[in-house]
């Protein structure tokens, strides 16, 4: 296997239903950057772009290869290559305590009780958060919530991180805090997000609308005709009114 | 999912979680075997004071009973008609002991210690070729949802009442069935992410 076809993601060829609807059909796209960041209109197709990737969707034609794998067969590895986050905390968090939410993924992979329990406390501490060991998660903040989820993947040692906008609900120190939490972790980064500062960083970005690849390129460049069509939008609303 | 866990300790939060499994079992089993409203009472009394014994933030988790009262008025109501005032009356004390307790079980037991507590009783299934920390797993969940569904019934119901102004409804009701199957439609998803079960069976 070449080096680029072991280090990259390609959706190659897919077509994707979701219930009634057609989301994707016949998108081609491949990409081998550090950081890829999806932009795009609510229901251009980013989740299920993103859901594609570890697998949580399969493809009903073509196919989606990860560093090789082809994501129909090895669903069963993904997860431990492919971490998600999710876009709502609430959402992808499964257990009450803080500890517990980390020590699952080590218990997953068949540690003990205790060696779990410590190789979690390892990760708090590591990333800053011993405090919140004991805590329930419904007492952290979202941007604490957020940060738990965001460890409780890295803890797995992915080697590519999936990240569903991860920012939605989350003031601005807390996203910049964020922002360099991401920057810092040796992860491959396939974020979609509308914060275009957070987009700005990223090596690549592709712009998603209505499910078709309308804009792939440097940041900055895809950014700008993306703000550009967005003003443009609501000035033909304006007339419409 | 996040919900309910007591963060300040207690002493339920001591007791082994498989004594509180355990308990919970067994109270439940007798609950079934009494059909005395009156000892229904008493054992529902009885875990009132346990609740308003635990603190503030237990006994706020009463109001979530509370606002259940329109869907236990639909069952009694039937029940009534079906099986006569005592019948109808040991029936919903019965359906408010076992959430209750299942609330306090939940609410005070870490969801790994509680699938810790589960796991050995399963193991003799893995002779049928299951899985027993899978089970685990889907049974603490169960216990889990108890309190997960008080809350959103809960939410559903402050919604309501913020737009209209008046008591919750049973036309909640609906919705509030179809925000059960996205609520374990997400843990299932949240699960699958992280790779639990894929490509094994149960
Ligand atoms: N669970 C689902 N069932 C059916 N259709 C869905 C589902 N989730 C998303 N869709 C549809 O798929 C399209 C893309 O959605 P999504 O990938 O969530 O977009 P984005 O994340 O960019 O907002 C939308 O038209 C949406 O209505
Ligand atoms: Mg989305």
């Amino acid at each position: 296997m070449t080096p680029a076809a072991s280090a990259s993601i390609v959706i190659d060829r897919v077509s994707l239903r979701r219930g009634s609807r057609l989301v994707f059909a016949d998108l081609s796209v491949s990409f081998c950057e550090r950081r890829v960041g999806l932009l795009g209109d609510n229901g251009a197709g980013k989740s299920s772009f993103l859901r594609l990737i570890n697998g949580l969707l399969l493809p009903d034609s073509g196919e989606v290869r990860v560093d090789g794998l082809v994501t129909a067969q090895a669903r069963r590895d993904l997860p431990r290559k492919v971490g998600f986050v999710f876009q709502n905390p609430d959402h992808q968090i499964v257990f009450p305590t803080v500890l517990e939410e980390i020590a699952f993924g080590f218990r997953e992979c068949g540690l003990r009780r205790d060696d779990a329990n410590d190789r979690a406390r390892d990760v708090l501490r590591r990333f800053g958060c011993y405090d919140w060991i004991d805590a329930a998660v419904h007492e952290l903040s979202e941007g604490q919530k957020q940060r738990l989820c965001i460890l409780a993947i890295v803890s797995m040692e992915p080697d590519i991180l999936v990240l569903d906008e991860p920012f939605s609900s989350l003031d601005l120190p807390t996203r910049l805090d964020l922002m360099d939490l991401l920057m810092s972790l040796p992860q491959r980064l396939v974020i979609a997000s509308h914060e275009l500062e957070l987009l700005s960083l990223m090596d690549r970005v592709i712009w998603l609308s209505g499910g078709a690849i309308v804009g792939d390129g440097a940041a900055d460049q895809i950014i700008s005709s993306y703000r550009e069509t967005a003003r443009n939008a609501r000035k033909h609303t304006a007339v419409a009114q | 999912m996040i919900s309910g866990h007591l963060a300040h300790r207690t002493w339920l939060h001591a007791v082994p979680a498989r004594l509180k499994l355990i308990g919970l079992a067994a109270l439940t089993c007798i609950s079934f075997w009494i059909d005395d409203p009156r000892l229904l009472g008493l054992g529902f009394a009885i875990v009132l004071v346990n609740y308003l014994c635990l603190g503030r933030e237990a006994r706020g988790r009463l109001k979530l009973l509370s606002s259940l009262v329109p869907i236990f008025a639909v069952i009694g109501l039937f029940q009534f008609w079906s099986v006569g005032g005592e019948a109808a009356a040991a029936i919903l004390l019965r359906l408010c002991l076992m959430i209750l307790l299942a609330d306090l079980v939940s609410m005070t037991t870490p969801m790994l210690d509680m699938m810790d507590a589960i796991e050995p009783l399963l193991r003799p299934l893995s002779i049928f070729g299951l899985d027993a920390m899978r089970l685990s797993v889907a049974v603490a969940l169960v216990i889990r949802f108890v309190p997960a569904l008080m809350e959103e019934w809960m939410r559903r119901n402050e919604a309501w009442r913020a737009r209209t102004g008046r008591r919750a409804s049973v036309r909640l009701l609906p919705a509030f069935l179809g925000g059960v199957v996205t609520l374990a439609d997400r843990v299932a998803e949240a699960l699958d992410a992280r790779g639990f079960g894929r490509g094994r069976k149960l």
